[in-house]
């Protein structure tokens, strides 16, 4: 702006013009009433124009946001401002990121000192009636609770399996007692479509075995991959059918240090099969004879133990037992059987699982000890520490129980109706005996030194009388029949009858007994 | 003091002050009632684990500090595996994608070319295994760094669901990383049963019990097309692979150009078979290796510019650069062989294990994802 080309009518004039009063300002408008208006030092035109700008800039973007909101109500700039000052009563953040490092959960002799967790995997399929017994053994446990995570796998289950499961898990979960609820507990469903019945005499069957076991494998394996997390360090596979096991069994087994290791697993059984049995088979050192037999098998053939089809001459451990031995000793083994399997974590880790296929001719828990000692791996059975699995009696177990009850029933019946004849006889004859002794004495007293007479007659009714407290040495003999002891001398010398009974008994039990020696058929293999 | 304060204070009310404090005051009320990062929508918050112990595969809820009570127990949570889908529309069937990377190396083109993924993020999780030595570390922290960046201040659809980091709880068989040094014969076993470890790890931690697709993407892969896992799972095979190539400068044509770079991807041949059957039970074939000629056909050699980019060939030995696999299949054990199972070590073991379990591999010889160049 020029001051010499401003004519008088514009406002802003230069001061020392000639039609401005001496003071400087300008005469152009005389009656302007407030000719001294405050005008702010600093604020210049340009700073005023910058002002301007922010404000408009700033209602633009207030302008974008709100606009921003209506478009994507749950976009992130909502939740900047409105989350946090509105929902605080929501008050919880997600945590996105999680870091692991495996260093730190190999697995260590005295893992509950070093607060190492463990995984316990429990595979169920129509599992119903055992659920009480395993968690009467799940409540027991020594080893920290809250340290030990929980995962089953129901598959397949026609009963009440999962309800029953899920009941006993929150009861344990909302304990009072502090101790008492385990860590992350899994519940996980699949059905594989199960091909297999579940009844003792089909699932051991020869030729079931090998697509039964790797079906199985397959379950073990999906739960394994589900439930396996980073911050494990040992895995611990248990069946819920184990009747007798140590509450310190984690403990135990932990303690030896090896990346797999199992006890040896037995089974009771009733008296006239010989009070107990191995159980478990699946855990065994592997022989030359086995070894010949693979090559020779084709490449889908899954080796089964404890048939007589596939006479492979290994060790087992649970044959070594000794009632009374030292049950830190340790022995390694090829093929581990599944009861009851102690692992580090890192062999499931760096990929041991087991085969749902065949490997190196075996499969699932077999093939899961082939594959860790194929990666160097320690694999360890304990033979003389002993848990028992529960006694399901076989369909011939069956029979022959309902024969030997049969056998029982007649026989009481036929002591019964002995025992009542000899009544009715006493009773009916009462008078007569009474008589007779009456006349007896009075023939002694007739015939007063003849003796010979009276003790011919005297037997039948001694007879009569022993009969009713029979039955009981006769049951017992029976009961004992298959034990190694020999039959108690007690009853046998008395009644012939009852001897032979006990000894046909023995006789057929013996043989049932090494019937199932041979066969092993009954056990879950 | 003789001038009086009325217009001074007029002065600091001006619109700019007024509107700086007003954010400032946000800014302050924000940080000091809000959290340090912008939070989740409802509808993730309430498909998140209720418990830090919790399948890794999905977040849990921080526990809010409130005053010293005692945490409680986890609750019992129920798996349906029945429910959980693998289909050829994952994105309709809303079908959760593990993506597996063992990492050497932080390549900031893996993470550009992750983050471009057009897949829902909020589906996706990813599992990193990295090694403890020097250079391991340096990756975790670059990684880390920019995990930060997305899961803490990026848009919400640009966060991932979940995030695990591990580290490797064995030492690297070789020092060096180096691409000379790494691929030289006699350092194949030892080097791949390693990596064969760390597969395996990285699976087996993280698979859980909501996966339906693991994709085995390799640090290195710094270029595929976004739909990636679309166009894969679209096949609906338990194995599929692109074909992994390398862009690098030709000085001949004196311009940029591509050639293949995994050979691990192949079909058998009765050569291989025999070579296989004279060597003993430790030793491994190799391919790509002058005296070890196998004659298998390789997916890489079969690569044709003009043919359907969605052709199908079956192979008998897969690479690990970008693999998608249906979780099913990892389920039923099929892993990463660190031993020589059938001659063969790590992911063409597992192609072979997987074919054992009855899945067979797919490979797409004109789907091209890229390698990094040293």
């Amino acid at each position: 702006m020029l001051p010499f080309t401003s004519s008088s009518g514009s406002k802003a004039v230069p001061r020392h013009h000639v039609s401005g009063y001496s003071n400087g300002y300008p005469r152009g408008n005389t009656f302007e009433i407030s000719p001294h208006r405050f005008q702010p030092r600093g604020t210049t035109p340009a700073l005023r124009r910058r002002k301007r700008l922010l404000v408009r800039l700033g209602i633009a973007v207030a302008t974008v946001t709100l606009f921003g909101l209506f478009v994507w109500p749950r976009s992130s700039i909502f939740s900047l401002f409105s989350f946090s000052l509105l929902s605080t009563g929501d008050d919880f953040q997600l945590e996105t990121v999680r870091y692991y490092d495996l260093s730190n959960v190999q697995g260590t002799a005295r893992g509950w000192e070093r607060e190492e967790r463990i995984l316990l995997c429990v595979p169920l399929r129509d599992a119903e009636p055992h659920l009480p017994m395993f968690f009467s053994h799940l409540r027991n446990f020594t080893y920290p609770h809250h340290l030990i995570d929980l995962a089953f796998l129901v598959s397949d289950s026609k009963d009440r399996t999962l309800e029953v499961l899920t009941n006993n898990l929150e009861a344990i979960q909302a304990d009072e007692d502090d101790t008492k609820p385990y860590g992350e507990i899994s519940i996980i469903e699949k059905d594989f479509g199960q091909k297999v019945n579940q009844d003792v005499e089909s699932r051991h069957g020869f030729e079931a075995q090998a697509s039964r076991r790797k079906l199985m494998a397959q379950a073990r394996n999906w739960l394994l991959s589900a439930a396996l997390r980073p911050s494990h360090s040992w895995v611990y596979w248990r069946d819920v059918d184990v009747e007798t096991a140590p509450f310190t069994i984690l403990e135990d087994l932990m303690r030896h240090n090896k990346d797999v290791i199992v006890p040896n697993v037995w089974r009771p059984l009733p008296d006239w099969l010989g009070g107990e049995q191995p159980y478990d088979l699946n855990s065994w050192q592997e022989s030359e004879t086995a070894l010949a037999l693979a090559d020779t098998l084709d490449e889908d053939a899954v080796i089964v133990e404890g048939y007589a089809e596939y006479a492979t001459w290994r060790p087992h451990l649970a044959y070594l037992r000794d009632p009374y031995g030292d049950p830190d000793m340790e022995m390694e083994i090829d093929g581990v059987g599944g009861v009851s399997i102690l692992a580090k974590a890192k062999v499931f880790r760096h990929g041991v699982h087991f085969p749902a296929f065949s490997f190196e001719k075996h499969a699932e828990t077999e093939g899961f000890g082939k594959m860790a000692r194929r990666m160097q791996f320690s694999v360890v059975g304990l033979p003389h520490y002993t848990i028992w699995h529960m006694y399901e009696p076989s369909v011939d177990d069956i029979k022959h129980m309902e024969a030997m009850e049969q056998e029982r029933l007649a026989r009481e019946q036929e002591e019964r109706d002995k025992a009542e004849k000899a009544k009715k006889l006493k009773e009916s004859f009462g008078d007569a005996t009474s008589q007779w002794e009456k006349d007896k004495s009075e023939m002694h007293n007739i015939v007063s030194q003849d003796k010979k007479t009276g003790s011919g007659d005297v037997a039948p009714k001694e007879k009569a009388n022993a009969e009713p407290a029979q039955p009981a040495p006769g049951k017992a003999a029976a009961d004992q029949a298959a034990v190694e002891k020999p039959i108690a001398n007690k009853p046998s010398a008395e009644n012939p009858a009852a001897k032979k009974l006990a000894e046909k008994e023995k006789v057929e039990a013996s043989a049932k007994f090494v019937q199932k020696e041979t066969k092993k058929e009954d056990r879950k293999i | 003091m003789a001038r009086p304060m009325g217009p001074l204070r007029l002065k600091k009310t001006s619109p700019l002050t007024v509107v700086v404090g007003v954010a400032l005051c946000i800014f302050i009320l924000y940080f000091l009632i809000g959290s340090s990062a912008p939070d989740f929508s409802p509808s993730r918050k309430a498909a998140a684990a209720s418990h830090p112990l919790s399948p890794p595969t999905s977040p849990f809820r921080k526990s809010s500090a409130s005053g010293g009570k005692k945490p409680k127990p986890p609750p019992v949570t129920h798996y349906n595996l029945n429910n959980v889908t693998i289909t050829p529309n994952p994105i309709e069937n809303r079908e959760n994608v593990l993506i597996l990377t063992p990492m050497a190396r932080f390549y900031q083109g893996y993470w550009d070319n992750l983050l471009k993924l057009s897949y829902p993020h909020e589906l996706i999780t990813l599992g990193f295994i990295l090694p403890k030595n020097k250079e391991g570390n340096a990756a975790t922290t670059e990684l880390q760094k920019q995990i930060t960046k997305t899961q803490k201040y990026s848009l919400e659809k640009d966060r991932f669901k979940s995030i695990i980091i591990l580290r490797q709880d064995f030492e690297p068989p070789l020092s060096s990383q180096d691409e000379g040094e790494r691929h030289k014969m006699q350092n194949q076993k030892a080097r791949r049963s390693a990596m064969a470890k760390a597969r395996n790890s990285l699976l087996f931690t993280t698979l859980g019990p909501a996966t339906s697709w693991v994709l085995w993407l390799d640090g290195d892969i710094i270029e595929t097309p976004p739909t990636l896992i679309q166009d894969l799972a679209m096949h609906d095979k338990p194995l599929i692979t692109p074909n992994c190539f390398q862009r690098f400068y030709n000085p001949q044509k004196k311009a940029m150009d591509e050639r293949p770079y995994d050979f691990n991807n192949w079909v058998d041949s009765p050569q291989a078979k025999e070579l296989a059957s004279k060597m003993g039970p430790d030793d491994i074939l190799l391919e790509g290796y002058a005296d070890m000629a196998t004659y298998r056909l390789l997916m890489a050699k079969v690569f044709d510019e003009k043919s359907d980019r969605h052709e199908e060939i079956p192979l008998d030995g897969v690479g690990g650069t970008a693999l998608l696999v249906k979780a099913d299949v990892h389920r039923d054990g099929a892993m990463f062989p660190p031993f020589p199972f059938y001659h063969l070590i790590e992911t063409e073991g597992f192609a072979k294990m997987a074919r054992r379990l009855g899945w067979q591999a797919t490979g797409l010889p004109n789907y091209k994802v890229y390698h990094y160049n040293e």
